[in-house]
């Protein structure tokens, strides 16, 4: 462990909707936890569980009908819900980068790649642009991008999928920051080139000796990168562990669904588990334990709050049943 | 009632616009059905034709007789009462007429494709290519005045956007599964058109529809205004209008004097544009929030 | 993208032959008697003539094809027949009225473009709140006016409580001017020609001649610019590369002009042949309102008083002027939009 403080701390984060009827929308309701200088984590849940949104609250980009109702998102010391929209401006893209999950729509389609990692450059490193030309260049190099010259002046649409992401990345890197989100970085591309750009990743923070925010609804791509885990459920953490702790003794039903809804070959596994029903509709979730409608283990105790217990050195589970949960290796998902 | 409808409905109601769209609307249909009741028609002539109410050619102010003021001998009261009827019924006829034309002809191109296709939408294309006012107009002299002139010549030229708009729609439907699966089932092509694809377009249709009816109105008050639409006298806004014109080219610099001559048909014109462009709008908005302007 | 010119290029002259077909189907549901007009350039030829001897000697009593082919080929030797109410030949009167439809044109094109895409950006940006609300108003209602009724009213200020100018192209004095022999005519577009021939105080007249009908004009055709920019702005500022350009600590002035701007412009950059077909059937209206020389007017004339020969010139030269606009409209969206380029 290099270093105590951590470089990214998120603390007690909501982030509400409100709907047309004023409806409010508990995306993110209280999330923690934190990232350290140089280290990989993940951020794991199903589509809708608020992984997304909590990225974009770091970033202070929540669309307007969305509003940060709470919280404190930490960075070296300064909290970045108090700072100013100009303040903010000059954190994003120098300190916190992001990537994102489509790379053909995150590229402005009507200009060149090299303008758009230009713009960065010019803007945070204050360069003139031939230099910034020159570091752009650089950073399409460093990204394994081939004839990064020739690459500068062309058009996102003349890029292959793989190359949009790594040009995206380009982008996100060019001034070196802190911090980097990915969000979905791979989903949307073919399972070759996800795995080249999960490696590309993963050297680069190395290199860089950035800290990484890995957001993905993928475990296999966690299992390779991350050294902690977050598991979200429905707005909510509902399990928090070192990437061992979560593969091989999770104790949230949730996560142990969603480990055993994969298929793998490394471990025996009797049969697959598939969580029942759907992750509930975020206008009204149920009250207590928010999983408990899909939960095998359910019973009165979880229609209160359970608690955030720490069950081993920095493993810390969400529910009043955790110790039972050895009992799905037998009984499986079903109720 | 699902969430959906709810939400349509909400929208409708709490849209002041909408409200507003929809009161206008319904005042014209009202002045419109009873129109005899507000300007009763002088007995046994055609109550389109405005009553000769002076012998004089000049304009005459507002008056108790005459509320909105005489121009052109006639009572422009009158001529905005029944030119309500004339802007519903052109309205309405060449909506209706045009839009059965181009719902069959963009049937045709979409559901047949290829050369049926590429045929009808040059065609379309060519018909596109001379402005709408200038090709009703030209039609128009070419068939002779009146009011049915009108309606055909504008009918001629406005076929092609309700075809468009189907043709689009039914290319995007035609690849829906439900489609294809009663085409397996060998249901013929003219049933699968009436039963699966005519439904789904419909609304998309009735919205259009219903944001042009205002430009079919303008079109023919515009007609009437050049003076090549409706005859002389016929109860039209834009014939209306037409007199107006030359007090204000011609009054010296007093043209103010005359505002009542354009203000009252001019007002009754803008209005109802204005209500049937809000509700389209509205229409549009609720149904189809991706298409939202 | 010079391939993408080069195609549409081709299909221009496809379509106009289509037009043209289209105009003579129209001069088809005239009787020969009428016809012979768009034939007869020059009134002398009908001095004495025996009228029936014209109608064989045109052939319009042929099939419809056959007098379709003689008449495309009198029109490739520019004859558009004999323009009464120009009292010249048709193709001379089309010739000389267009620069000042041309003028009208240009003067009008910039300010709804300007303010339809400025107020369309700004209505997006505040979205649903009170300056939006009030925008979107300004824009339906003017959207619903009809061009005939506002000129009217703008008439009526400016001619009459204002007094600052009568209707017409110019005043008595500039008119005098502009036709002695010492103005040079270059362009006969009556602004340009003046500052070519630095005369300021001509184009101030000619100028202030023209603000009425570019007034209403714009009035009536921004509020179409205006609503596609909105939605469409609205639409791009949903989109990711908004997002990213955000991520990237861009000021929210450049992500909007600059990132969410160019791409929004892209749809109003289609419709914009749409502007271009409601200008000129606007200055049908206008140059009738406003007394000015154009083919507008020209065409509308022609219409009241049943000159075929004028009436299907000006068509055949409306839809030439149209086609030729989307084309130009077509290439621009080329610049605008990297990935047609490619296609």
């Amino acid at each position: 462990m290099k270093e105590n403080t951590p470089l990214l701390q998120v603390q007690d984060l909501k982030v509400y909707f409100y709907t047309e009827e004023k409806e409010e929308l508990r995306a993110v309701d209280g999330v923690s936890f934190y990232l350290k200088e140089g280290e990989t984590i993940a951020l794991v849940g199903e589509s809708g569980c608020g992984k997304s949104v909590t990225s974009l609250a770091i970033l202070r980009l929540i669309d307007s009908d969305g509003k940060i109702q709470g919280g404190k998102i930490i960075l070296r010391g300064r909290d970045l819900l108090s700072l100013s929209e100009k303040e903010m401006r000059e954190i994003r893209g120098r300190d916190i980068s992001m990537i994102f999950q489509e790379p053909s729509s995150a590229l402005n389609p009507v200009y060149t790649v090299g303008d758009q990692i230009m713009e960065a450059i010019i803007l945070h490193q204050k360069l003139p642009r031939p230099q910034a030309r020159k570091a752009a260049e650089e950073a399409l190099r460093l990204v394994g991008i081939p004839e990064a010259r020739k690459r500068l002046d062309e058009y996102p649409h003349e890029l292959s999928g793989g190359m949009k992401q790594r040009a995206m990345i380009a982008m996100a890197l060019s001034c070196h920051p802190k911090v980097l989100i990915a969000d979905e970085p791979t989903t949307s591309l073919d399972v070759t080139i996800q795995a080249q750009i999960l490696e590309l990743i993963a050297e680069l923070q190395h290199r860089l000796n950035m800290g990484v925010i890995l957001i993905t609804h993928d475990l296999g791509v966690v299992a390779g990168m991350a050294e902690r885990v977050v598991i979200m459920y429905a707005g909510k953490v509902v399990e928090e562990g070192s990437r061992w702790d979560i593969f091989h003794h999770s104790f949230h039903p949730y996560t142990w669904g969603l480990l055993h809804s994969i298929p793998r070959l490394d471990i025996k596994q009797e049969k697959l588990a598939i969580i029942p029903g759907a992750v509930p509709d975020p206008l009204n979730f149920p009250s207590g334990c928010r999983f408990r409608n899909r939960c095998p283990l359910a019973d009165e105790l979880c229609l209160t709050e359970p608690q955030w217990r720490e069950i081993e050195s920095q493993h810390y589970v969400y529910c009043h049943h955790y110790s039972q949960v050895e009992v799905l290796k037998t009984r499986g998902f079903e109720r | 009632m699902n969430r959906e409808t709810r939400r349509i409905l909400r929208r409708l109601l709490s849209n002041t616009s909408a409200i507003l769209g929809f009161v206008l609307l319904i005042f014209f249909v009202v002045v419109a059905i009873f129109a005899p009741l507000f300007a009763p028609p002088p007995p046994n002539k055609d109550p389109y034709i405005m009553p000769i109410v002076t012998w004089s050619s000049n304009p005459l102010p507002p008056s108790p007789e005459h509320p909105f003021g005489v121009a052109g001998k006639r009572d422009i009261f009158y001529g905005v009462v029944w030119g309500t009827r004339t802007a519903f019924r052109v309205g309405i006829i060449v909506t209706l007429i045009s839009t059965a034309l181009g719902l069959l002809v963009g049937a045709v191109a979409g559901y047949f494709g290829k050369l049926w296709d590429e045929v009808l939408m040059r065609i379309t294309d060519i018909f596109m290519a001379i402005p709408f006012l200038v090709a009703a107009m030209v039609l128009t002299t070419i068939l002779g005045a009146g009011l049915d002139k009108v309606m055909i010549a504008m009918t001629a030229f406005s076929w092609m956007y309700p075809a468009r708009l189907i043709r689009g729609n039914i290319l995007q439907i035609k690849e829906e599964q439900f489609v294809l699966a009663a085409k397996a089932l060998g249901v013929s092509d003219f049933s699968i058109i009436l039963r699966h694809v005519l439904p789904n377009t419909i609304f998309p249709v009735l919205i259009q529809a219903s944001m042009r009816m205002g430009s079919l109105v303008i079109t023919a008050a515009a007609l009437s205004f050049l003076g090549v639409g409706a005859p002389q006298g016929y109860a039209d806004w834009g014939a209306l209008l037409n007199y107006a014109r030359n007090w204000m080219l011609g009054g010296q610099g007093e043209a103010l004097k005359y505002w009542y001559m354009t203000v009252f048909p001019g007002a009754a014109m803008v209005l109802f544009v204005l209500a049937w462009n809000l509700v389209g709008d509205t229409l549009r908005d609720a149904f189809d929030p991706r298409l939202r302007l | 993208m010079i391939f993408y010119i080069i195609r549409r290029f081709l299909f221009l002259p496809l379509t106009l032959l289509g037009i043209s077909l289209l105009v003579f189907l129209m001069i088809g549901l005239l009787s020969p008697y009428q016809r012979l007009a768009t034939f007869i350039d020059s009134p002398e030829r009908l001095k004495g003539a025996d009228i029936d001897k014209l109608v064989e000697f045109y052939g319009l009593n042929d099939p419809l094809i056959v007098q379709y082919g003689r008449w495309l080929k009198n029109i490739f030797q520019g004859n558009l027949g004999w323009s009464y109410v120009g009292k010249e030949p048709v193709y001379d009167a089309l010739m000389r009225r267009f620069p000042y439809t041309l003028e009208l044109a240009l003067f009008s094109i910039f300010p709804i473009l300007f303010l339809g895409i400025n107020l369309g950006v700004i209505s997006s940006v505040n979205h649903n709140r009170p300056l939006d609300h009030g925008l979107r108003i300004f824009a339906v209602v003017g959207w619903s006016f009809p061009d005939f009724v506002f000129g009217l009213f703008i008439l009526m200020i400016f001619y009459s409580v204002l007094g600052w100018f009568p209707p017409g192209n110019l005043s008595l004095w500039a008119e005098e001017v502009v036709k002695s022999s010492a103005f040079h005519s270059f362009t006969g577009m009556t602004t340009i020609d003046a500052l070519f021939n630095g005369r300021l105080d001509i184009f101030w007249d000619a100028f202030l001649h023209l603000l009425g009908p570019v007034l209403t004009l714009t009035y009536v055709q921004f509020a179409f610019i205006l609503r596609i920019t909105r939605s469409s702005m609205l639409e791009v500022l949903q989109k990711d590369y908004v997002r990213t350009a955000r991520a990237k600590g861009l000021d929210e002035r450049v992500v909007i002009n600059k990132h969410a701007r160019r791409n929004a412009l892209i749809p109003v950059a289609t419709v914009s042949g749409q502007t271009i077909i409601g200008l000129l059937a606007g200055a049908v209206i206008v140059e009738t309102i406003f007394n000015r020389t154009g083919i507008g007017s020209f065409m509308s004339l022609a219409a009241q008083q049943l000159d075929y020969a004028s009436i299907m010139g000006g068509t055949l030269f409306f839809g030439l002027i149209l086609v030729l606009g989307n084309l130009i409209v077509d290439i621009s969206y080329a610049f605008i939009d990297p990935r047609v380029r490619l296609e």
